[in-house]
């Protein structure tokens, strides 16, 4: 295997990155290097500029504010994981980031390499969807903020524009009251991709649901909110909302009409179906034990 | 445009000027010549490249080099002090954690960076951690045991002497039956054992190969001008240009041309080959080569190919693609099933499945200026290699040397003679210059050679007391578009199932079917898997069916020893009662059959295997194996030089053991020189679970050879009579009085000066005339078989299929253990294998042909966190034909488990699922089809 022929850049902070990503032609920023260059390798992309952000330290952070976390799009998965912040505020987080691939590769992997590689099956996209993240973009002039959802337009497609780059994640805390779980479905116990993933965020006030969130994630072409799940659960009272309780089951079941599966190796689109309706299901009732026990 | 770098590796500093697209891997070891760091998926799936960068671990595969400027690399070559191994290593070598050894440098890399960090991990943390490295050996039951031990080394402590009772018959044994680590485990736990990929020579051209982009096409015409333009392109062959010769693994059946000709039958069949002065200038020169197609219409499915007007793959033979027809009935299948008060009848399904040794093939070809041609390889049959070259090269084995290096495992995908071994050699006499070629791991998908896919239709009958009365077998095997092993796997999907129960009457239909896919071949357990699930999974639902326990219908028809089989095959020494009975109490299966909960489950599988195949590949009447072994001068040390290949499962150990016994010396007295044509005797190598049996018995024979010299030299040194003198543990005494004695090493070396070189000579044959007069009555013969029997426990999730596998309660009867260390590292490397191919491995193939998991990431095999807990036992045992009664375990002990793992999801989850891999999916429509039922009642 090789790669193919390409000029290696490797600006010194932020603002020379932007520049190179907007100048040259057929320019791609690397970051950890996880998908890039395995892509590279099978020749499914190719480059004429490699944008090393190695050296941008500006991405390299997790810190908060009063209203929000905040963490660069150069934080390895590992880091996440480490982070007393993210394990403070974001517990459901750390658990999806631990589910990414193998030890070595959420060693070099980050954050913002996962998802604007917007596969479908990203693992750490659906909590933070679920939590109402932002992304800031920028490019060499400009700089916006846009929910994290408006980056996936497809599979493995992004929203991107030439010289844009996502900068970090903006991640809202949440008051007491609310939990977050992550259920992710592979196909062996580790180092696998998600054949379906879920997602929920539980806001509790005076013992029924006030706000809450579900995230499918591999059900569809990018992860998704489940607008009729979520309709569901507002306003339902927390004690129905038990094991195969009817209130559980019309959420499981909104879920599963919200999704769009395909066939594939992994799995067929029944299937993922079938295993939606269970790990959504599962993935509630641990978002509720958790909203239970923050308050 | 080249950067330079600085780089900080094992405490050295280097400055380097690199080019863009090399990775950190590339840059170790092809730039730097740290080739402990092992090159296997490339694509970050394996960790097999994992180096500690900046205290942490990494695939060194997926980092530029670029990206490693400025860094701090810790390698496996940093590790050790010296002479002294560092703790994991040690630990490693010591619990028998190295196989093939080519995982071993990034576990070991991997476990550092770990403990480190955490220096006590539970194990279940362990296996969540480790997940990232996969090894194909070990089961990863010893790998993990010796990161326990290495926690407790590091902390200073020193580990309690292991209690372990011998076999009973081992009791008077010195060598044989002591758990020894391998002889080269330590090389392998230092990276400097080399694989062939690990090696350069002066000079040095790369080949890569040209693949068929389409399943069944006309080659038209082929163009390399702009490719042979391109700069570094030293030369590009195509099927014009070689010979016409037809190559293979079976003589019944050479069917493959060193080129395509005039026909390509499978995506990665192989059209022109370049050599150039680097790997990338060849693919860049692939991309060059025009070739034009006429695309023919293709057939996928065995069953498709078959009927008539189907594409045809061989317009000049095999009629219907039927590559091979078995037809045999032994006894009266009509008579059996008038005779069963209970008859069932079932169809399953097998999957094709692919060895996948964690090193990819590779192979250097070098001729010397006197028409010789050396091949390094990484093969498990230097002597067939040698023998296939000589008859396509058309030049006499005197002038090829094949020497087989470490080899990074096989499971018989290196079992026969490959294309790249062909191609480097003409590549390397067209061009004047040593060739590399290797395969990357798509590469290694397509040329195949993994596990028929087999459809069979299977129908037993029993009495109202289980005794099963006739047995009748139709087995379809998917072939793919070559033959490589598939007549003798036709056979052998045959010929194995009344080896372990007893039955008289039995049909066997054995088809092979050719299709426009990679080739099908030998795959551990060679053709006798798939029949071995129906049939433990049939035999447990007809239990069922008559009330009978799964065990108990099993202890009925058990094989027996001295027992000669329907289909003429001789059993000697037989202990599978014995197995079945220990499984049965360890794994408490009185108090959990039938009392589990639901999700949960419990079953039996059994299977065993040959120990060594009765007759050779193709005819000869040379002894399957041979040694040779030479003291030292000085009486310090024995030599032994033996054919048979070492690829991991520790032949040169278990070999040197045997011929220690016999010559009456400790284990730290022998080397081992293995497979390299030149130095060593024919051996045929490791395939058929061959070794230990084989070249243990030629190493004996060799041992007793010197045994006897030094003895007599013994005797006229302390003035005894010969036959009163015995040797052992490197002393040669009278056996009436053992303190009148000399050192071993003394009447050795006063042999030399008397009487010149100390040699020895052995060699092994199986007995004459084994197995039948019928048509195919070779296969399946053997001087010994072996047998197993396994307890699985699973828990499965009802609402998502998956299955958790919790438990293995395995016996084997493998004879004398000659390394009871090593027979537990294949039997747990064998069950998890075995696990892995009957709960997620498959190839899947598209709509035309092209294989959509020909990696490491959508071919799933299990992980550290998949792994269950492995109970092994090996039962009291002695096989007469063996060396100090051994035989095979390395393919029987993975027999049991595909039929144990159905049977025990069968019990969760009332229902079957009778297609192998036994996916999520395919267990949670099994659930949900009963419950269908269930409704509809």
């Amino acid at each position: 295997m090789y790669v193919s022929d390409f000029t290696y850049l490797r600006p010194k902070n932020l603002e020379e990155a932007l520049d190179l990503l907007q100048n040259k032609d057929d320019a791609v920023a690397l970051a950890g290097g996880t998908d890039l260059l395995v892509e590279l390798k099978t020749g499914v992309r190719l480059c004429s500029h490699l944008v090393s952000l190695a050296d941008v330290e500006e991405f390299k952070f997790i810190k908060e504010d009063e209203k929000s976390i905040q963490i660069g799009a150069g934080i390895t998965h590992s880091q996440i994981m480490q982070s007393s912040l993210v394990k403070e505020h974001i517990p459901a987080l750390a658990l999806a980031a631990s589910k990414i691939g193998s030890h070595q590769v959420r060693n070099n992997g980050t954050l913002g390499g996962n998802i604007c590689s917007a596969a479908a099956c990203c693992d750490s996209a659906p909590v933070l969807i679920s939590l109402n993240a932002q992304i800031e973009i920028l490019d060499a002039t400009n700089k916006k903020i846009i929910p994290l959802e408006d980056l996936f337009q497809g599979n493995k497609i992004n929203t991107l524009k030439k010289g844009q780059l996502v900068s970090k994640v903006i991640i809202p805390k949440t008051g007491k009251g609310t939990g977050v779980h992550y259920e992710k479905f592979g196909l062996r116990e580790a180092m696998a991709v998600s054949v379906v993933s879920v997602s929920v965020m539980l806001k509790i006030k005076n013992e029924s649901i006030e706000n809450a969130s579900v995230v499918i994630g591999a059900v569809a072409p990018t992860p998704k909110v489940s607008v009729a799940a979520v309709g569901i659960l507002i306003g339902t009272p927390t004690h129905l909302l038990v094991e195969k309780s009817d209130p559980i089951l019309r959420v499981s079941e909104a879920a599963v009409g919200d999704s769009i599966p395909i066939d594939d190796i992994r799995g067929g689109a029944q299937y993922r179906r079938d295993v939606l309706f269970s790990l959504t299901q599962r993935c509630i009732l641990k978002a509720l034990e958790s909203a239970q026990k923050n308050v | 445009m080249k950067h330079i770098i600085k780089i900080e590796i094992n405490g050295n500093h280097y400055e380097l000027a690199v080019k863009p697209g090399i990775t950190l891997l590339d840059l170790l070891r092809d730039e730097l010549k740290l080739t402990g760091t092992k090159r296997a998926c490339e694509l970050g799936d394996c960790g097999a490249c994992t180096v500690i960068m900046e205290g942490k671990a990494v695939n060194s595969c997926l980092v530029l080099a670029l990206e490693a400027d400025g860094k701090q690399i810790e390698t496996i070559e940093g590790l050790a002090k010296g002479e002294e191994l560092h703790p994991i290593q040690r630990a490693f070598v010591e619990k028998g954690a190295i196989q093939c050894g080519y995982c071993t440098p990034g576990v070991i890399m991997r476990t550092k960076s770990l403990l480190d960090v955490n220096p006590d991990p539970t194990v279940d943390e362990l296996k969540y951690e480790l997940a990232g490295n996969l090894c194909r050996c070990t089961g990863y039951t010893k790998i993990i045991e010796a990161v326990q031990t290495a926690q407790e080394y590091l902390k200073g402590k020193e580990p309690e002497a292991m209690v372990f009772a011998p076999q009973k018959s081992a009791i008077n044994l010195s060598v044989v039956g002591k758990r020894l680590p391998k002889i080269d485990s330590p090389d392998k736990a230092t990276g400097r054992a080399l694989y062939t990929d690990d090696m350069t020579l002066p000079n040095m051209l790369y080949g890569k190969f040209l693949l068929s982009p389409l399943a069944h096409a006309h080659i038209k015409s082929i163009k390399t001008e702009k490719a042979e333009k391109l700069p570094g392109v030293k030369y590009i062959l195509t099927g014009a240009d070689v010979s016409d010769i037809r190559w293979g693994t079976s003589p019944a059946r050479y069917d493959e041309t060193i080129l395509a000709k005039d026909k390509v039958r499978f995506i990665g069949d192989v059209v022109a080959a370049v050599a150039a002065i680097d790997e990338e200038t060849c693919y860049k020169a692939l991309q060059l080569i025009e070739v034009e197609y006429e695309e023919l219409p293709a057939v996928f499915d065995p069953e498709e190919a078959m009927k008539e007007g189907a594409p045809r793959l061989f317009e000049d033979k095999y009629e219907n693609n039927i590559n091979t027809h078995v037809d045999h009935h032994f006894g009266d299948i009509n008579k059996g099933f008038a005779e069963a008060d209970h008859i069932r009848e079932q169809r399953f399904v097998g999957n094709r499945t692919y060895q996948n040794p964690m090193e990819p093939h590779c192979a250097i070809a070098e001729w010397d200026r006197h028409g010789r041609v050396t091949l390094y390889t990484s093969t498990q049959v230097v002597h067939y290699v040698h023998y296939q070259l000589s008859r396509i090269l058309n030049i006499p084995q005197g002038d090829i040397r094949v020497i087989m290096t470490h080899v990074g495992g096989g499971f018989g995908a290196k079992a026969a003679t490959t294309t790249i071994e062909v191609m480097s050699i003409l590549l390397a006499k067209k061009t004047g210059f040593p060739v590399k070629m290797k395969f990357n791991r798509e590469e290694m998908y397509l040329y195949g050679r993994g596990r028929h896919k087999q459809f069979i239709d299977l129908k037993i009958g029993v009495k109202k007391d289980g005794t099963i009365t006739a047995v009748k077998q139709k087995a379809i095997l998917e072939g793919g578009a070559y033959s490589s092993f598939g007549v003798v796997s036709t056979y052998y999907a045959g010929s194995m199932l009344p080896t372990l129960y007893k039955f008289e009457n039995y049909k066997y239909d054995g088809l092979r079917v050719n299709t426009n896919l990679p080739p099908s071949g030998a795959f551990r357990g060679h053709g006798c898997p798939h029949p071995r699930f129906a049939f433990e999974s049939l035999l447990s639902m007809i239990a069922d069916d008559i009330g009978m326990d799964h065990i108990d219908i099993r202890l009925k028809n058990a094989m027996e020893p001295k027992y000669t089989t329907c289909n003429d095959l001789e059993i000697h020494s037989c202990e599978f009662t014995a197995c079945l009975e220990e499984v049965r109490k360890k794994s408490d299966w009185e108090r959990k059959k039938g009392n589990l909960p639901a999700g949960r489950g419990i079953g039996i599988g059994c299977g065993g295997f040959v120990s060594g195949a009765g007759y050779p590949i193709y005819r000869s009447k040379f002894p399957h194996s041979s040694a040779i072994i030479k003291i030292q001068e000085d009486g310090s040390k024995a030599v032994l030089f033996i054919g048979d290949a070492d690829i991991g499962q520790g032949s040169d150990t278990v070999l040197a053991m045997a011929a220690c016994e016999a010559m009456g010396i400790s284990y730290d007295r022998i080397s081992v020189v293995s497979a390299d044509s030149d130095l060593t005797p024919i051996g045929f190598g490791a395939y058929s679970s061959r070794v230990t049996l084989m070249g243990g018995n030629a190493s004996k024979m060799a041992g007793e050879d010197i045994k006897k010299q030094v003895i007599t030299m013994a005797s006229e040194l302390l003035g005894i009579s010969a036959d009163k003198l015995d040797a052992k543990e490197n002393k040669i005494f009278n056996k009436e009085n053992p303190e009148q004695f000399i050192p071993w090493e003394e009447s050795a070396f006063k042999f030399f000066s008397a009487k010149g070189p100390l040699t020895g000579r052995g060699h092994y044959s199986p007995p004459e005339g084994l197995g039948g007069t019928y048509k195919g009555a070779a296969v399946g013969t053997s001087p010994a078989f072996s047998f197993s029997a396994t307890v699985c426990e699973v828990d499965v999730d009802m609402e998502t299929g998956k299955v958790k596998v919790l438990n293995f309660w395995d016996a084997h009867d493998c004879g004398t253990a000659v390394n009871p260390m090593l027979v537990e590292g294949q039997a747990e490397g064998a069950v998890l294998m075995g696990m892995s191919e009957t709960l997620m491995e498959n190839e899947v193939f598209d709509s035309k042909g092209r294989m959509m998991n020909a990696d490491l990431h959508n071919y799933l095999i299990a992980t550290t966190a998949d792994m269950p807990v492995i109970h092994s036992t090996i039962v009291d045992s002695y096989e007469p034909n063996g060396p100090f009664g051994a035989k095979e375990v390395g393919e029987g002990a993975t027999l049991p488990v595909l039929g144990a793992v159905a049977n025990a999801v069968a019990d969760a989850i009332g229902a079957r699922v009778f297609e192998l891999p036994i996916t999520p999916q395919r267990v949670l429509e099994a659930i949900q089809s009963v419950k269908k039922e269930n409704q509809n009642i």
